[in-house]
């Protein structure tokens, strides 16, 4: 057997052994599932002496699995303590697992991405410096992936020794899932060692394509991990498969399956992404801004592009899936959803749109900046103006609090809580426009760069030219036609018209890009990238946007668990902790700030470690780096 | 283009004399009347009708050979904003407000002025003249600066430490969230799935889209729906609820939230803050019917935990109205205000 051919069976092996590692935990629950099954009959008799309890949610009848949720006490026995809050230490242990895991998923995500285009793209020093990127990515996604671990490992030590009985009935229910779970992670743990120990050994060929597939496999165990584990927050959320004294019926789908599950995956997924996105971003800003030399500058600033882009790509669909989890929390209680949006926690509701403007912000600051490396960019510069009028009006509106913060003072000044004008925007209707016509002038942003060197030489150029404005345009009357209309309408008619206002923010998204990119295709260029050639202030805006980034996690995670007020499950089981009250805004505001710092700190450690271990590129890919012959441009 | 830009300078030149009268105190802020119902688009409008007049204006000015720095041009700009926020808009804008939006047009006018290179040269020049005090005009400046900017902070730090007897910021949680069910006199709702009986067709029967019909017109002067006048003595079904409802509104709520239901009843200012606007889209206008159900029936008192400050004298209503009387009266606030109960359905 040739070398060659060793290796292929060796690299089908590992990953027919990947595959096998994603099976086995769904193979090794496969008996528990089945229990009963064997003796129908006598199950059927056990039936009709068992006590049958009905689902809160599915509203299906069950046989008691389970015991009753437990009804707690202040006290050592189900609330032992140190002299500190309890709750604030599983906060900062939950929080910091929770952005190193997002990251450790994340991550490969963008891997495969990343080593896919670099295997499509025909020009090979363009392909070299994909691959050596992504093998970058993982590599600083290694060392967190341990780190994440180590935090998961302290979370769970300190549910067990400050929350006992909380977790205590949560691991009653979620046994099976639990224990799938650390399957899971092993098998995810295993599957990552190879695709990057591997690396090097499959990097052409046949070989290469079996690496991609090992990606592949490793996303698919990193996603499910994901969705296990959020099965355990939408159950504590919106429980199921319980009834009313939270006794398990047998049914672990319904348990898993819970009214917040779903939207909680796709807000999750996209979320990681935007958020690896924007730390890689920071990591490149970080390497750019320390650089000594031009090559260097070069190659950091071009991976700033491409974690950017990556993370934007994702954040651009976020507010709509935010938008479908609010809906579902309305559906399925009324009083939730408004404590959040407009009760308890709707003034941190208004932070969110503070900090989700400010990532709309940053990226269109960083687009303009990015413009400035471009040799004919010049034309769209003198516009940006106008842009940054649309985007602070569009921005003015999605913050506008409902409830405003005022002296009693100002209050009788106003006459009345409510203001004439402001009043207005500070409901979901005028909020939907605001952030419609955010995202839609990034898209603009977004294709004025992508045109920024360039001169379509289709024939049909100025027409192309003519349509993309006027579509543009009609985006906006009909976004903002669409906000005002639904002052006017029935509030569920309302909620609707998000879908039209949505539809017409990624018509621009889709359609534009595509007519740019045909407009684009052998058009003259004005000149090269520059790769290397963009001011700081640009890095900076990076750096915000990943800041902006964790904390806006933070803060979104703080409000997910305090909307169940003081239920450890909501409505099942009550948190009798002295701490079973909401923070003030300010204090959890200091929370996730010394959240972000700590997480900051800490991967800028990991960073290091990474740094230490640097893997030397190869000396035609260093050569290959912008400035000299392929342009990443082709990227777009 | 020179004629667009002359139009647009124009515009802006009496939009900047008039913002200085409303600033003088000589012009009245609303001269321009922002009109009830198109007051938000109206602002918007007006905003961006100043920009086009400053964009006009910058250029007539260059093309005079008197362009105004960009450092100026941004100072300006944001100061325009500060100013209109505070003498145009009325009623006032709480200092919160202000500030956020303040803070917006500052972050925005960065944005401007150092999107690229060149521009952000030009705006940069001024300041760099004045830390470099290459001239004798600059020199003192910064020796100026070197003064007045401590003081400047200093002033700020003490007003920012010095007590004060000003009554302290709320943060009024104006729509708390409702138990999952209430119970008015001895019988409990389910406030997710409970439903008005008195929005119902002629056959009796619930229908929302029915009543949909039949509510005022929102347009300016609120008009009723042709063929839908409850004060008629042969209306039936819906519009019938409504009129009692009316009557039981006019005998027990409108001394308070006022005969056009706006906040503004004859009691209305001996309270702070004043009784809730139901004409405003931001409060029946958002809620489910049920949500107003509670709040009626248990009042000031009964507000939750939540919703602090409680400030709310609104007695519990089940202690003088039947279950049937609330739901009619609330049946009268959507039809008067025009707005349609929020539902999921």
């Amino acid at each position: 057997m040739g070398l060659v051919t060793r290796k292929k069976v060796l690299s089908i092996m590992a990953l027919c052994a990947m595959v096998g590692l994603l099976l086995f935990p769904v193979v090794v629950s496969l008996p528990s599932l089945a229990i009963g099954a064997d003796a129908p009959d006598a199950a059927k008799k056990e039936d009709a002496k068992a006590e049958k309890g009905r689902d809160v949610y599915y509203k299906t009848e069950g046989v008691v699995a389970g015991a009753p949720a437990p009804k707690t006490v202040d006290g050592p026995r189900d609330y032992p303590r140190y002299n500190f809050e309890s709750r604030v230490l599983l906060w900062f242990a939950n929080q910091q697992h929770l952005y190193y895991g997002s990251f450790v998923l994340a991550v490969p995500l963008f891997c495969m991405v990343i080593e896919f285009m670099g295997m499509v793209t025909k020009d090979k020093a363009l392909a070299k410096r994909y691959d050596q990127l992504a093998y970058d990515f993982i590599k600083i996604s290694l060392t967190a992936y341990s780190l994440t671990a180590v935090l998961g490992g302290i979370l769970i030590f300190t549910f067990l020794t400050l929350y006992p009985a909380f977790f205590g009935y949560l691991s009653s229910i979620f046994r099976p899932v639990m224990h799938i779970y650390a399957l899971m992670f092993v098998a995810e743990s295993g599957t990552l060692y190879i695709y990057y120990y591997g690396w090097d050994k499959m990097k052409e060929g046949f070989l290469k394509w079996i690496h991609l597939s090992m990606s592949v496999i490793l996303n698919v165990i990193g996603t499910l991990l994901m969705f296990l584990a959020n099965s355990w927050v939408g159950f504590m959320m919106s429980p199921a498969g319980v009834d009313e004294q939270g006794r398990y019926l047998g049914n672990i789908w319904h348990v898993i399956h819970t009214a917040l599950w779903n939207p909680l995956n796709i807000h999750r997924l996209l979320g990681n992404m935007a958020f690896g996105g924007g730390v890689v971003a920071a990591y490149a800003a970080y390497k750019f801004l320390a650089s000594k030399t031009d090559e260097d500058r070069a190659h950091y600033d071009w991976m700033g592009y491409i974690a950017m882009a990556l993370g934007v790509a994702f954040l651009i669909p976020l507010p709509f899936a935010g938008y479908w989890l609010m809906r579902e929390v309305y559906a399925y209680r009324q009083q939730m959803g408004i404590t959040l949006m407009g009760g308890l926690l709707a003034w941190l509701f208004i932070i969110q749109a503070t900090m989700i403007g400010i990532l709309f912000l940053s990226t269109n600051y960083y687009l303009w900046q990015a413009m400035g490396r471009m040799r004919g960019a010049e034309k769209y510069q003198r516009y940006i103006k106008y842009l940054v009028f649309i985007l602070a009006c569009g921005y003015m509106v999605f913050i506008t609090p409902h409830t405003m913060v005022m002296t009693p003072a100002e209050l009788k000044a106003m006459g009345g809580q409510q203001h004439p004008v402001l009043g207005n925007y500070g409901v979901m209707s005028a909020k939907n426009g605001g952030i419609n016509v955010i995202i839609t002038t990034t898209v603009l942003s977004f294709v004025w760069y992508m045109r920024g060197n360039k001169v379509s030489t289709v024939s049909w150029a100025k027409f192309g030219n003519i349509f993309m404005g006027v579509f543009f345009a009609c985006a906006y009357v009909n976004i903002i036609w669409l906000a005002i209309l639904g002052y006017y309408i029935p509030a569920n008619v309302r909620v609707g018209l998000s879908v039209p206002q949505v539809a017409t923010t990624l018509s621009c998204l889709f359609f534009m890009f595509a007519l740019n990119a045909v407009m684009m295709k052998g058009a003259k260029q004005m000149g090269p990238i520059e790769w290397g050639k963009i001011s700081a202030r640009s890095q900076y805006a990076l750096i915000m946007l990943a800041t902006a980034f964790t904390w806006m996690m933070g803060l979104m995670g703080y409000i997910r668990s305090s909307v169940r007020l003081f239920w450890h499950v909501n409505e099942i089981m009550r948190d009798n902790s002295p701490w079973a009250y909401t923070h003030t805004v300010g204090f959890a505001a200091n929370m996730i700030s010394f959240n972000v710092l700590f997480f900051w700190v800490s991967i800028l450690f990991v960073f290091w470690l990474g740094s230490l271990a640097a893997k030397k590129a190869p000396v035609e890919v260093k050569a290959a780096v912008p400035g000299s012959a392929p342009q990443p441009a082709g990227s777009h | 283009m020179k004629a667009l830009m002359s139009v647009g300078a124009l515009v802006g030149v009496i939009g900047l004399l008039l913002l200085v009268g409303m600033i003088l105190d000589v012009v009245p802020s609303n001269t321009v009347r922002l009109v009830e119902g198109y007051m938000p688009i109206q602002m918007l409008l007006e905003f961006t009708c100043f920009v086009a007049g400053f964009t006009g204006l910058s250029y007539m000015l260059g093309s005079m050979g008197m362009a105004v720095p960009r450092f100026w041009q941004g100072i300006g700009f944001w100061a325009f904003v500060l100013l209109y926020l505070k003498f145009r808009v009325y009623p006032p804008i709480p200092f919160s407000v202000r500030a956020m939006y303040g803070t917006v047009s500052l972050v925005a006018v960065f944005m401007w002025v150092s999107a690229n290179e060149e521009d952000w040269k030009k705006f940069k020049q001024p300041i760099m003249n004045v830390l470099d005090a290459q001239s004798g005009k600059n020199k003192l400046l910064r020796y100026a600066y070197l003064v007045l900017l401590p003081i400047l902070i200093g002033g700020f730090s003490f007003n920012a430490m010095k007590p004060k007897s000003e009554e302290p910021i709320e943060l009024r949680t104006v729509h708390p969230a409702p138990p999952a069910s209430t119970k008015v006199h001895g019988k409990s709702y389910t406030l997710q799935t409970s439903q008005n009986p008195y929005r119902v067709n002629l056959e009796g029967k619930f229908d929302q889209d029915y009543s949909n019909k039949l509510i005022v017109e929102q347009s300016m002067g609120r008009l009723m729906a042709p063929n839908a006048n409850p004060w008629d003595e042969k209306s039936q079904g819906y519009l019938k609820y409504v009129r009692e409802g009316g009557e039981i509104f006019f005998q027990n709520c409108h001394f308070c939230h006022g005969d056009n239901l706006n906040g503004r009843g004859l009691h209305a200012f001996a309270f702070n803050p004043i009784p809730a606007n139901f004409t405003d889209p931001g409060t029946i206008a958002q809620l489910q019917e049920t949500f107003i159900f509670w709040r009626v029936a248990k009042g000031g008192l009964g507000l939750p935990n939540e919703g602090f400050p409680w400030a709310s004298v609104m007695p519990p209503w089940e202690q003088h109205l039947t279950v049937d009387e609330i739901w009619k009266v609330i049946l009268f606030e959507y039809w008067h205000t025009g707005y349609y109960p929020r539902t999921w359905e």
